[in-house]
C-alpha cells in the first residue's frame, strides 16, 4: 500500500468508502475464500479528479523536524507505515503491520467555507492493522476509517501523535524526538502494544527524500525512512498476551501525484540483513509484465550511508507462486541478485497467506532472507508488499 | 358403487349450478377477505421492516434520545472509550418542500466513512458518485432515480426545503441506482446527505438523532454495553434494535389482530354458505341418497361423497378466492397503511408483497372450513337408514325433534363463548369467545324459529285465513332448510348490527370528546399532526407572535415528544394551558381540584386512559420518566379521556418540562378569543403569520373538529368495508339459498295451484313465507347484534386499545337491521314466486 501513488490511493479511497459495505473492521480470516471485490480500473478512478489546489512535490527540499513528522494537509496523501518481525517466548514469532493513511478530498482552503457542522471536513484517515501469528499459522487484518473530527482521528507533530479511534502512534510527551515511540492497536481480541527505538537513524530515499513516481514533474513524493528500529512490548492474539522483542521499519511519505500510465501494481521489499545492512527496493509493473523505468532501490550501510540502486543493477526472479482459494495468484518466493553488490538472496514468505482482504486486497507479509554476499552466507528478515494482483488496483 | 355415487353427485351439481356456484362463491369471498387482510397486514409490516433496515440498518443496538437529540461528543466518547465495535452517527428528520408544504421528505444524514457495516441499502449504490463532493459540498444530497423522477429533478438541480421556518437549498449530487425493488421503496422520498450537510440543513449542529451500534453477541458485548451506558447522558437510552422495532410493530399488533378477526368473520359467513349448500343438497337428494343406499352404498361412502363435494367447493373456492384476495389486497393495503399512518407511524407501502405461505394458509383454511361445514350434513346423509331416508317427512320430523336439543347445545356454546370472554389476558381468546357466541346463537335458531312460528300461527290464521297459517306452517314444516337459512341471515345481520353499533358508539364518544376537548377557537399545528414521525418543531418566536394576534385572550401550547423507554417510545405532551382549557379536560380523579393543583404545583402528570390501561396505572401511582436529569418519578394526578392515540400519552405541564428537558420547540398552538372578538379577523391574521412558517396550518375549531372526524372515519373505513363484505357474502348466500329452497317446492306449489290457488295467492304465500323467515332472522339478529356490539365495545376495544366508549344504540341501526333482514328475505322470495306464478300447474307438477 505504501508505494501506491497518492492520487491513486485517494481515488481508491473514494471508491471504497462509498462502495465499501461489510468490510470495515472485519478480520480477514485466512480460511475460506472471499469474493473478489469488483473494483474500478485505474483509468476510471484517475479520470475526473483534479489535482488543482494541492501542493505538489516538485523539487527536493530540506525536511524540518519535528514539523514534518506531523500532517501536511495541503498535500493530498500521506502515510505513517510500520512493519516488523517480533519474537516471543518459546519460539513464538509474529509479524505486524500498522499503517495510518491521511487523504484529502479537497484542498484545505476549499474545505470549511461557510460550513458550521463540526463533521464538515476535507480530510479522511484510514488505518490498517495486521498481525501474523507464525506459530499458529494465522493472519489477522483490520481496517478503520474515520474523519478527523471530534478528536476521533488526527495527526500532530508536537508532541507526536497519529491516531484513529483508539489505534495510535504516540511519541514522548516532553520531547521533540520521536523516540521512544508507542504503537497501539487492538481489534477483536488481537492487538499490539509496542515501544520502538531507533537503531539506524533516518535515511532519505530517492534524491534526498524526493522520490519520483512518474515522468511528469510533481508526480513525486517526499519520503523518509527509519529502516531499523528496535521493538519491544506486548502482542495479544485470541488466547494470550506475549512479551516480544524484534525489529521494525518505519516509512513516511506524502505528496500529490499520480501513477505513470499503465502501471497496474507494484512489488516492494524492505529487508533487514543480519550483517547490519538494509535493502529497500520496488518495481512498478505494467499490464504486460514489464517493469517501469522508475523502479529503484537503496542499500543502507551500517553507518547509515545509502547507495541508490538502478533498475539495471537489479535482477529479481519469481521462483514460486501462491494461489488464494478464490483464484488470485501472487508471486511467493524470489531470487534477488545484485551483481554489483555481490548479493544473491532468496526471499521467502514466513506464511503464505498474508493477504489483507479489506476494502482493498493486497498482500503484505513477513519474509525471511537467505543467501550469500560475496560467497559468504547471509540471512535476514523483512516485509514484502504485493499489490495489483487481486483485480485492484488495475485489472490484469 | 362409489363410481355410481360419484356420477350421481356430478349429475346433481350439473343440474344445480346455481347452488354450486353459491357455495364456491361463498368460500371464495371468505378466503379472499381473509387473504387480503393478511397480505395487507403483512405488506405493511414488511414495508416497515424494510424501511427499518434501510434507515436503521443492521445495527444491533441504538442509542436514542428524547427531544433535542444527542450531543455529538457522546459519539466520540463511545468510540474512544465505550466500544471497539462499529458505531455510526445518524441525523434524521422529516422536512417539507418549500413550494408544497404538504409534500414531506425524509432527510437522512449519515457518515459514509463509519457507515459501511450498517446500511445494506447503500451497498453498491455509489458507483460514479463523488464522495469528496458528497462530504464537502454544502447541501449535497443523493436520491433514488425514482424519487428524482417524481420530483422532476436531475443531477445538479437544486431543491428548496422549508426547515424550521427557514428556506434551505439542497443540490442533487447524484442518483442512487437501486436495482432491488424493495430497497428502492425503502429509500423512496429519502434525501441521503452527509451528516455534516444534514446538521447544517436542520440547523442542529452539534446534535445527533441517534447512534447505531453493531455489537457482537456474547459476554464481551455485555461489558461494552455496561461501559456505554455509563457514558450516556440521562436523557439517552441504549436499546436493542429488536426491542425498538419490536415495540413499534407491537403498537399495531392489536389493530392487526382486530382486522384479522373481522376477516375471519367473513370466512365464517362463507363456511356457513357451504354448510347451507351442503345441507340443502343433502336434503334435496334425500330420496336419491335413499335409493343409492338401498342399492348398496354404505353410509361411509355417502359420508365421504358429501365431504368430497364440500372439499371440491372449498378447493375451487379457495383458489378463486386467493386470486381475488390478491386483487383485493392491493385495495385494502392502502386502507391499512393509511390507518397505520394516521394512528401509529409513517410507513410507505406502495405494493403488496405476496408471501406464498400466506396464500397457502388461506387456501388450507378455506378447504378446512368448507369440509368442516359439510361435516354435519354429511353425517346426516350417512346415518339415515336406507328405508328411512326414502321418507322426506321423516327428515323434517327429526329436524323438528332435534331443535330443542340443538338449542340446548347452542346455549351451551353461548355460555362457553361468554366464559372465554372473561379472562383479561388474551385478545385471541376473546375473539374465540365472540365466534363461539355466534355459533351458539346459530344453533339456537331452529328452536327459536319453531317457537316463533308456534306463537304466530293463531294470529296469522285469524288475520289472513288458511293462507296465513299455511305460510307459518310451511316455515316450520321445512325446518331442515329454513332453519339454516334463517341462522345464516341472522348471523349476517347481527354482524352488521354489532359492527355498526360499535362504530357508531365510538364515533359518538369521539364527537363528545372533541366537543369538550377542542374548546379553543383557533388551532395551529404542523401539517401532519396525526403522524408520530417527528417533524421539525416551531420556535418560541411563533408563540410570542401568536399571543399578540388581535382578539387573542389566551393560548395553549403543545409540544409532543417521544421518550425512549425499554418498552418502546413513550409519548409525552408538554402543555401550557390557558385557564379556560382546564375545564375542558374530562379527568377521572377523585378530586378535580386536587388533580389540577398537583398539575400546577407538583411533579405530577396526567396520563390518558389507554396509557393507564397499558401500564396498569391508577391515580396517585408513580410513573418514572427518563428526563435529562435522570429518571424521575411523577405522580399520576389524573387520567384523561383521549381517543387520539391507542398507545396512550402522558401530559406534563410546560414549565416542568422546560426544567427537565432542554427543548424550546412547539408542535401546536390553540388560541382563545376574547368574548366578542371577531373570529374571522383572528383567523386571517393567524393565517398571515402562518404563511411565513412552513408546514403550519391554521384551522378553526369547526375545521379541526371536521378534520379529526375525517381521520376517524378514515380509520374505520376498513372496518366498514369488512362489515359490508361479511354482510354481503351472507346476504347473497341467503338470497340464493332461499330462492333455491322455494324453487325446490315447485311440486308442492303445483299441487296447491291444481287445488285452486290463484297465481297471486301463490305469490303472496311464498313472499309471506320468506318474509316470516326474514322476520325471525331480524328478531334474532337484534339481540345478537347488540350482544356483539357490547362485546366489541366493552371487551375487545378495551382489551385491544384501552378505550372506554359509551355504548350508544341508535334506533336507526336497529330499524335498518330489521329492514335488511326482511328485505333480503322478501327479495329472496320474489324471484321464485314470480317464476311459480308464471308456470302452469301441470308443468309444475311434472316436477323438476
Amino acid at each position: 500500500m505504501r508505494r501506491r501513488s497518492p492520487a491513486y490511493a485517494t481515488l481508491l479511497m473514494l471508491w471504497l468508502a462509498v462502495l465499501g459495505g461489510g468490510c470495515g473492521g472485519k478480520a480477514a480470516p485466512p480460511e475460506g475464500p472471499r469474493p473478489v471485490r469488483e473494483g474500478l480500473g485505474v483509468a476510471e478512478i484517475l479520470g475526473g479528479v483534479s489535482l488543482a489546489g494541492y501542493r505538489r512535490a516538485t523539487d527536493p527540499r530540506p525536511f524540518e523536524f519535528p514539523r514534518d513528522h506531523g500532517p501536511h494537509p495541503s498535500f493530498r496523501t500521506e502515510w505513517w507505515y510500520f512493519t516488523g518481525n517480533l519474537n516471543g517466548p518459546g519460539g513464538r514469532a509474529f509479524g505486524f503491520q500498522l499503517t495510518f493513511f491521511r487523504f484529502a478530498l479537497a484542498p484545505p482552503a476549499a474545505g470549511k467555507r461557510g460550513r458550521d457542522s463540526r463533521w464538515a471536513t476535507e480530510q479522511l484517515y484510514m488505518a490498517h492493522f495486521a498481525l501474523t501469528d507464525l506459530d499458529q499459522g494465522k493472519f489477522y487484518a483490520f481496517e478503520r476509517l474515520r474523519r478527523p473530527v471530534l478528536g476521533l482521528a488526527g495527526a500532530q507533530a508536537q508532541p507526536f501523535r497519529v491516531w484513529l479511534d483508539r489505534w495510535q502512534l504516540r511519541g514522548p510527551e516532553q520531547s521533540q524526538d520521536l523516540w521512544p515511540l508507542h504503537l497501539e492497536a487492538r481489534a477483536e481480541g488481537v492487538g499490539i502494544d509496542l515501544e520502538l527505538t531507533d537503531l539506524r537513524g533516518r535515511v532519505l530515499p530517492g534524491d534526498q527524500g524526493y522520490s519520483r513516481k512518474g515522468p511528469q514533474a510533481g508526480n513525486a513524493s517526499f519520503y523518509y525512512s527509519y529502516p531499523r528500529l528496535k521493538a519491544r512490548g506486548l502482542v495479544t492474539t485470541q488466547d494470550e498476551t506475549f512479551t516480544v522483542t524484534g525489529t521494525a521499519w518505519f516509512d513516511r511519505e506524502w505528496g500529490t501525484s499520480a501513477l505513470g500510465e499503465g502501471v497496474v501494481g507494484w512489488d516492494w521489499f524492505s529487508l533487514q540483513l543480519d550483517d547490519d545492512r538494509e535493502l529497500m527496493l520496488y518495481r512498478l509493473r505494467h499490464p504486460d509484465g514489464t517493469e517501469d523505468p522508475f523502479d529503484h532501490g537503496m542499500l543502507i550501510a551500517a553507518d547509515g550511508t545509502t547507495k541508490r540502486l538502478e533498475a539495471a543493477q537489479l535482477n529479481l526472479e519469481v521462483l514460486d507462486r501462491w494461489r488464494t482459494e478464490d483464484g488470485v495468484t501472487y508471486p511467493s518466493r524470489w531470487r534477488l541478485r545484485i551483481p554489483s553488490k555481490k548479493l544473491d538472496l532468496l526471499i521467502t514468505p514466513r506464511l503464505q497467506d498474508q493477504e489483507l482482504r479489506l476494502s482493498v486486497r493486497y498482500w503484505e507479509g513477513a519474509v525471511t532472507v537467505e543467501g550469500t554476499c560475496a560467497g559468504e552466507p547471509i540471512s535476514g528478515q523483512g516485509y514484502t508488499e504485493l499489490t495489483g494482483y487481486a483485480g485492484s488496483p488495475g485489472r490484469r | 358403487m362409489s363410481r355410481l355415487l360419484r356420477r350421481s353427485s356430478r349429475r346433481y351439481w350439473l343440474r344445480h349450478p346455481l347452488q354450486a356456484f353459491l357455495a364456491v362463491a361463498g368460500v371464495a369471498v371468505g378466503v379472499a377477505v381473509v387473504l387480503a387482510i393478511d397480505l395487507a397486514n403483512g405488506s405493511a409490516a414488511k414495508a416497515f421492516q424494510l424501511s427499518t433496515d434501510a434507515i436503521s440498518g443492521r445495527a444491533s443496538h441504538q442509542i436514542v434520545s428524547g427531544p433535542g437529540g444527542l450531543p455529538e461528543e457522546i459519539f466520540a466518547r463511545i468510540v474512544l472509550e465505550g466500544t471497539r465495535s462499529p458505531a455510526a452517527p445518524v441525523v434524521e428528520e422529516t422536512v417539507v418542500l418549500a413550494a408544497e408544504a404538504s409534500r414531506s421528505l425524509r432527510l437522512l444524514g449519515i457518515d459514509p466513512i463509519a457507515e459501511a457495516p450498517f446500511r445494506s441499502s447503500f451497498d453498491g449504490l455509489g458507483r460514479g458518485i463523488d464522495l469528496g463532493a458528497f462530504l464537502q459540498r454544502p447541501g449535497a444530497v443523493l436520491i433514488t432515480q425514482e424519487t428524482a423522477a417524481q420530483l422532476g429533478l436531475e443531477v445538479g438541480d437544486s431543491l428548496q426545503l422549508r426547515v424550521r421556518g427557514k428556506e434551505k437549498s439542497v443540490t442533487v449530487l447524484g442518483l442512487l441506482k437501486v436495482w432491488d425493488r424493495q430497497r428502492r421503496l425503502a429509500l423512496k422520498d429519502v434525501l441521503v446527505a452527509d451528516i455534516s450537510t444534514a446538521q447544517e440543513i436542520l440547523g442542529g449542529s452539534g446534535r445527533l438523532s441517534r447512534i447505531d451500534l453493531l455489537l457482537p453477541a456474547g459476554p464481551s458485548a455485555e461489558v461494552d454495553l455496561k461501559k456505554i451506558r455509563s457514558l450516556l447522558p440521562n436523557s439517552a437510552e441504549l436499546l436493542t434494535s429488536a426491542a425498538r422495532s419490536g415495540a413499534v410493530t407491537g403498537m399495531t399488533a392489536a389493530f392487526r389482530l382486530n382486522l384479522r378477526a373481522l376477516s375471519l368473520l367473513a370466512l365464517l359467513c362463507g363456511a356457513f354458505l357451504v354448510f347451507n349448500t351442503s345441507r340443502f343438497s343433502v336434503v334435496q337428494r334425500w330420496m336419491l341418497l335413499g335409493r343409492l343406499r338401498a342399492l348398496g352404498a354404505t353410509g361411509r361412502e355417502v359420508f365421504r361423497q358429501v365431504l368430497g363435494e364440500a372439499a371440491v367447493f372449498g378447493l375451487v373456492g379457495s383458489l378463486l378466492g386467493s386470486a381475488l384476495g390478491i386483487l383485493l389486497a392491493t385495495g385494502l393495503v392502502r386502507l391499512v397503511t393509511r390507518t397505520i399512518n394516521d394512528l401509529y407511524f409513517a410507513v410507505a407501502v406502495h405494493e403488496i408483497s405476496i408471501a406464498p405461505g400466506t396464500v397457502l394458509a388461506a387456501i388450507a383454511l378455506g378447504v378446512t372450513a368448507s369440509v368442516a361445514a359439510a361435516w354435519f350434513p354429511a353425517r346426516e346423509a350417512a346415518r339415515a337408514s336406507p328405508r328411512r331416508t326414502l321418507s322426506r317427512a321423516h327428515l323434517e320430523a327429526s329436524a323438528r325433534r332435534r331443535a330443542p336439543r340443538l338449542a340446548a347445545a347452542g346455549g351451551g356454546l353461548f355460555l362457553l363463548g361468554a366464559l372465554a370472554l372473561v379472562p383479561e389476558g388474551s385478545l385471541a381468546l376473546s375473539f374465540f369467545g365472540v365466534l363461539t357466541v355466534l355459533l351458539g346463537s346459530a344453533a339456537l335458531t331452529p328452536w327459536v324459529t319453531l317457537t316463533t312460528m308456534g306463537i304466530l300461527l293463531e294470529p296469522c290464521r285469524r288475520l289472513f285465513g288458511t293462507l296465513g297459517s299455511m305460510a307459518v306452517r310451511g316455515v316450520s314444516a321445512s325446518l331442515s332448510r329454513t332453519g339454516v337459512a334463517i341462522a345464516a341471515l341472522a348471523l349476517a345481520v347481527a354482524v352488521t348490527v354489532g359492527v355498526g353499533v360499535m362504530i357508531d358508539s365510538f364515533r359518538r364518544s369521539v364527537v363528545d370528546w372533541l366537543g369538550y376537548t377542542l374548546s379553543a377557537d383557533v388551532f395551529l399545528s404542523s401539517v401532519r399532526l396525526s403522524t408520530s414521525r417527528h417533524a421539525a418543531p416551531f420556535g418560541p418566536q411563533l408563540r410570542e407572535d401568536l399571543s399578540k394576534l388581535p382578539g387573542v385572550e389566551g393560548l395553549n401550547t403543545l409540544r409532543r415528544v417521544q421518550l425512549p423507554t425499554d418498552q418502546g417510545p413513550l409519548r409525552l405532551s408538554a402543555l401550557d394551558l390557558a385557564p379556560r382549557a382546564e375545564s375542558a379536560y374530562s379527568l377521572s380523579a377523585p378530586s378535580r381540584a386536587r388533580a389540577w393543583s398537583l398539575w400546577h404545583g407538583a411533579d405530577a402528570v396526567f396520563v390518558s386512559e389507554p396509557f393507564a390501561f397499558r401500564h396498569r396505572l391508577a391515580v396517585s401511582d408513580l410513573l418514572e420518566l427518563p428526563t435529562q436529569l435522570g429518571d424521575k418519578p411523577f405522580e399520576v394526578a389524573g387520567i384523561f379521556k383521549d381517543y387520539g392515540s391507542d398507545q396512550g400519552r402522558v401530559m406534563i405541564r410546560r414549565s416542568l418540562y422546560d426544567r427537565l428537558w432542554a427543548d424550546e420547540g412547539y408542535d401546536a398552538f390553540s388560541l382563545y378569543l376574547r368574548p366578542g372578538a371577531n373570529l374571522d379577523r383572528t383567523l386571517r391574521a393567524a393565517r398571515r403569520r402562518a404563511a411565513e412558517v412552513p408546514a403550519l396550518v391554521v384551522r378553526s375549531n369547526r375545521e379541526l373538529r371536521d378534520y379529526s372526524l375525517e381521520i376517524f372515519d378514515r380509520t374505520f373505513l376498513i372496518t366498514g368495508v369488512l362489515r359490508l363484505l361479511a354482510g354481503g357474502v351472507a346476504f347473497l348466500g341467503v338470497l340464493g339459498a332461499l330462492a333455491a329452497m322455494q324453487l325446490e317446492r315447485q311440486r308442492e306449489l303445483g299441487v296447491l295451484r291444481a287445488t285452486g290457488l290463484t297465481p297471486s295467492q301463490v305469490w303472496r304465500l311464498m313472499v309471506a313465507q320468506t318474509g316470516l323467515m326474514g322476520l325471525v332472522a331480524g328478531l334474532l339478529s337484534l339481540p345478537l347484534g347488540l350482544i356483539l356490539a357490547w362485546i366489541m365495545v366493552e371487551i375487545i376495544n378495551r382489551r385491544s386499545f384501552g378505550w372506554t366508549l359509551d355504548l350508544t344504540v341508535s334506533p336507526l341501526i336497529l330499524a335498518q337491521a330489521m329492514a335488511l333482514a326482511l328485505g333480503a328475505a322478501i327479495l329472496a322470495g320474489l324471484f321464485p314466486a314470480a317464476k311459480m306464478a308464471r308456470t302452469s300447474p301441470s308443468e309444475a307438477l311434472r316436477g323438476e
